[in-house]
């Protein structure tokens, strides 16, 4: 959006902010850490909006709580843009000098007033004002956000509906402010930045551009492909078809890519399928060789948190018998299809060839890392850079950041009479993903045995059901048995469901659909109809 | 245990005199931030920069003129013109009175020194350091327990001084507020509201109260039985979700057997760790961990082979799919939940090895 993808600000900047608003983040489940500094921010007097259809915990000490229906963000998004330019609260110096077709995006949102969007989103017309004026009126004011926004068939829309509020407001560029995706996995950022997509190598150089591909086939000595490649939720509709054959180093995509059922058929499609990971799991059912990986406590390298921060991953332990780091197995696989890679020694010469081809983290290495206890975050050009803490500080990088109109389209797979309730999903505080390390802990065994599904008393009341009664959970790709969960959390017409139970995998459930840009997956709304199992004891 | 930063002066300042020199100090500063500055060694048990002062140990006491009693530098706030004593007779003998009535209520060891557990105990330090008046008899208190049911938080009271720092932890800092101060007395502990066991209340299993404990009368119950004094320590990144805790992963005969946070301050963390990044560990050394390549056998099932056969097999069972539906035919999938080095190595595999850019991460998003 604003030339880079990443938190604009940093993690520690949040407790020093005057005004957070949260939409799309269970922040103190899925960042517990990040959470904290929330609820230390707001002891300190901020101001603390939520968006979320869930009653989320940060909702109840929320200054105001916006419980929107799911999938109706860019309605709530749009009114709220259209309160702050009819009310003039936009901030016109910044809009000015670093942006581009506000006119156009406020010809966009003309008709987008909050009484409109009630009618779509449920959420009262003064209560979208209410957070219209208090984001643009704030001076730090900060944007926090996460799957619950991207992983729609519109989270394109979605990001720029924030993003366009970020902009027209000038909340970039400056401490405690910014716009801040807080990435779901340890190394998120860090794998994208290391060039793990079909369409980027190393650094966000595109693999289409020529000198880019030169560096590349320079530094590697090898021809390369200037076609962008497919991306994995591509990949997956396409397995059986254009894949036939899949290398998997520590996914187990059966279980946590959406449409189950299509993924196993996909699987049985493929002519050979090669896993590295630490644990057998629903994917290594597929494999035709399985490579057993080290975990994080066995090997060294780097992790790039959500705030762009790389840190050291230090080897503590010695992996199980005979299993090896994961850049050991991929050096040793392509040495063995004859590409002559590199007999690297340590994982920091592999991080000082990736920082040589990527100027923006050129100045990291792992010897810096032992004197920078807290990490570097890139953008970090040279040895001598100190990192960044806040970015945009000099207005946005790639100059004059457009606005993107947006306009509402409902998700694409809404209730009907035979699937009445709309199921988003989602991670435990306790659990993480796809439960393979989670699922063996003592605790979080204790604390959620086995997967269940939150819904409302009045839908409970509604089906005859009870708190702990076993239920079919169906929706048109599949059905998955849950426990009941009554919670207040939830609104009506609405039930939510973890990920984190491959005997009861809820993606069995959720929809493939994509995104049309980023073809992210909506893993957030589909339909479904709960029944009981058996009748309930009465 | 606690760990205190020293805090720098950032706007003007103002003067006051400790232990006869002049120090400088910035107006809203307590004290102990100024003790600490000029490196004096004032003990506490319960101040920790997380949470409020609270001044409820009454280790820091400090004499300071024109008061008539000593006063508890945490909480007490600096003035131009202070005339401050940290280690005059008067706080001395008091230092050493409180000494012994701690003493008098903590479970010692064979030398009369208040036992060691978990990782570290400051009171015994304190003892150590600063001498103890009167042997008093022991108060023996009849204190009841009753968090026991979780697997990972253990609580002593006999090594309790009610220092409620992890009260205030759970309160100020986790805001779950699921431990508390109760009972009277000298049967006043530390317990949760109804006498619920921890899993059972609203606890999310942070273990900030055991982070936060000055004397490891809360421990982490699966490491009882190491000692901290031999296990070695390793500063690495947490593997779980993306905010990036920093974790000092302590191992003892190549196991974890305990997970830390550095000291508040200088992380990302700021001395924090969720249930997950403390107590989710259990995984590394699992049984049901791969030990060992397997390939998928003529029966169907997958069978333990070699390395080197294994990379020959995957190899050519790759290569195989390249020569006859093509480059792109081939995917590769990659992990978010590895280091960057490994993902710019699988993607420099997929495109110089096997030519491909079908690669992607598995959590783009």
């Amino acid at each position: 959006m604003f030339g880079a993808g990443a938190m604009t600000n940093s993690i520690p900047e949040i407790r020093g902010t005057d005004l957070m608003f949260v939409i799309g983040s269970n922040t103190t489940e899925a960042h517990p850490i990040i959470a904290m500094e929330m609820k230390r921010a707001k002891k300190n007097g901020a101001k603390l909006i939520v968006a979320d259809p869930r009653r989320i915990w940060l909702a109840d000490i929320a200054d105001l709580y916006m419980q929107l229906k799911p999938g109706t963000d860019v309605a709530l998004l749009s009114a709220m843009m259209h309160v702050i330019v009819t009310e003039g609260l936009h901030d016109r110096e910044f809009v000015d000098k670093h942006t581009t077709g506000f006119e156009d995006l406020v010809a966009s949102v003309s008709e987008a007033t909050p009484e409109w969007a009630e009618g779509i989103t449920e959420v009262p017309a003064e209560d979208i004002r209410t957070a219209a004026r208090l984001y643009a009126t704030t001076e730090k004011a900060g944007i926090y956000y996460t799957l619950g926004i991207t992983e729609h068939s519109h989270g394109t829309d979605n990001v720029y509906g924030l993003a366009n509020l970020v902009l027209m407001t000038g909340h970039l560029g400056k401490e405690n402010c910014g716009m801040n995706p807080l990435r779901g996995q340890n190394n998120v950022q860090g794998a994208n930045d290391a060039g793990a997509s079909p369409i980027y190598y190393a650094g966000y150089q595109r693999v289409d551009d020529p000198v880019a591909q030169a560096k590349f086939e320079a530094a590697w000595g090898t021809e390369l492909s200037p076609t962008p490649g497919m991306n994995l939720n591509v990949m997956m509709k396409h397995m059986g078809g254009l894949i036939r054959g899949l290398f998997i180093m520590g996914e187990d995509i059966v279980l946590s890519e959406p449409n189950t059922e299509r993924v196993e058929a996909g699987m049985n499609g493929l002519d050979f399928v090669v896993v590295q990971d630490i644990f057998l799991n629903e994917t290594t059912r597929f494999a035709d060789v399985v490579f057993p990986a080290a975990c994080f406590a066995e090997k060294d390298g780097v992790f790039t948190n959500s705030d762009r921060r790389v840190q050291r991953v230090r080897k503590a332990v010695d992996a199980p018998g005979q299993a090896r780091p994961d850049w050991q197995i991929l050096v040793q696989l392509a040495q063995a299809v004859g590409y002559p890679m590199p007999d690297y020694q340590h994982p920091s010469e592999v991080y000082a060839e990736m920082a040589q081809l990527s100027p923006k983290f050129s100045g990291i290495s792992h010897e810096r890392l032992e004197d920078n206890v807290s990490g570097l975050q890139w953008p970090c050009p040279d040895p001598e850079h100190p990192g960044t803490v806040t970015m945009h500080s000099d207005g946005p990088i790639i100059g004059k950041a457009p606005f993107q109109t947006i306009a509402y389209r409902p998700s694409e797979e809404l209730p009907n009479s035979d699937f009445p309730l709309l199921l988003s999903t989602g991670r435990t505080l306790y659990h993480y993903n796809s439960g393979t390390q989670t699922r063996r802990a003592s605790g979080a065994v204790a604390k959620q045995p086995e997967n269940f599904i939150e819904i409302s008393r009045r839908d409970a009341r509604k089906r005859g059901l009870d708190d702990g009664q076993l239920v079919r959970v169906s929706s048109r790709r599949g059905t998955v048995i849950a426990a009941i969960n009554i919670s207040p959390r939830m609104k009506r017409g609405c039930v939510w469901m973890p990920l984190h139970f491959p005997e009861a995998n809820t993606n069995r459930l959720t929809n493939d659909v994509g995104d049309p840009v980023t073809q992210t997956a909506e893993f957030k709304v589909c339909a479904v109809r709960v029944q009981a199992l058996v009748q309930a004891a009465k | 245990m606690s760990d205190l930063t020293v805090p720098i002066l950032t706007g003007p300042t103002l003067t006051l005199t400790l232990d006869g020199e002049q120090v400088h100090a910035q107006d809203g500063e307590t004290l102990l931030d100024v003790c600490r500055r000029a490196g004096k060694d004032v003990p506490t048990l319960c101040a920790e920069d997380r949470v409020d002062p609270m001044g409820s140990c009454r280790m820091c006491l400090v004499e300071v003129e024109g008061q008539r009693r000593l006063q508890p530098s945490c909480a007490f706030k600096v003035q131009a013109g202070q005339v401050v004593q940290t280690d005059s007779d008067k706080v001395q003998r008091h230092r050493q009175l409180l000494l012994s009535m701690y003493l008098a209520d903590h479970e010692l060891d064979e030398d009369d020194l208040p036992r060691e557990r978990g990782t570290g105990n400051l009171l015994r330090q304190h003892v150590l350091n600063h001498g103890t008046g009167p042997d008093l008899p022991p108060i023996n208190a009849p204190r009841e327990y009753r968090m026991e049911n979780n697997p990972y938080i253990h609580f002593d009271p006999g090594a309790c001084v009610l220092c409620n720092l992890c009260v205030r932890y759970c309160d100020e800092v986790e805001a779950v507020s699921a431990i508390t101060l109760a009972g009277r007395g000298a049967k006043t502990t530390i317990a949760t509201a109804d006498q619920k066991g921890l899993l059972d209340t609203t606890c999310e299993m942070c273990g900030g109260c055991i982070a936060v404990c000055p004397t490891g009368a809360m421990t982490e119950k699966p490491s009882l039985a190491s000692n901290f004094q031999e296990e070695k320590v390793v500063r690495s990144t947490c593997n779980f979700c993306g905010v990036g805790c920093q974790v000092n992963l302590h191992t003892q005969d190549n196991k974890i057997v305990r997970v830390t946070s550095p000291p508040p301050g200088e992380t990302v963390n700021d001395g924090n760790l969720c249930v997950k990044g403390r107590f989710s560990m259990e995984f590394v050394q699992h049984q049901d961990r791969l030990t060992e390549p397997l390939i998928r056998g003529k029966d169907g099932g997958l069978h333990p082979t070699s390395w080197e056969n294994a990379l020959k097999v995957a190899a050519e069972g790759l290569m195989a799919v390249r020569q006859k539906h093509g480059t792109d035919s081939l995917g590769f999938i990659s992990s978010s939940r590895c280091t960057g080095e490994e993902n710019y190595l699988l993607q420099k595999l997929s495109r110089a090895a096997f030519g491909t850019n079908n690669c992607h991460q598995c959590a783009a998003t």
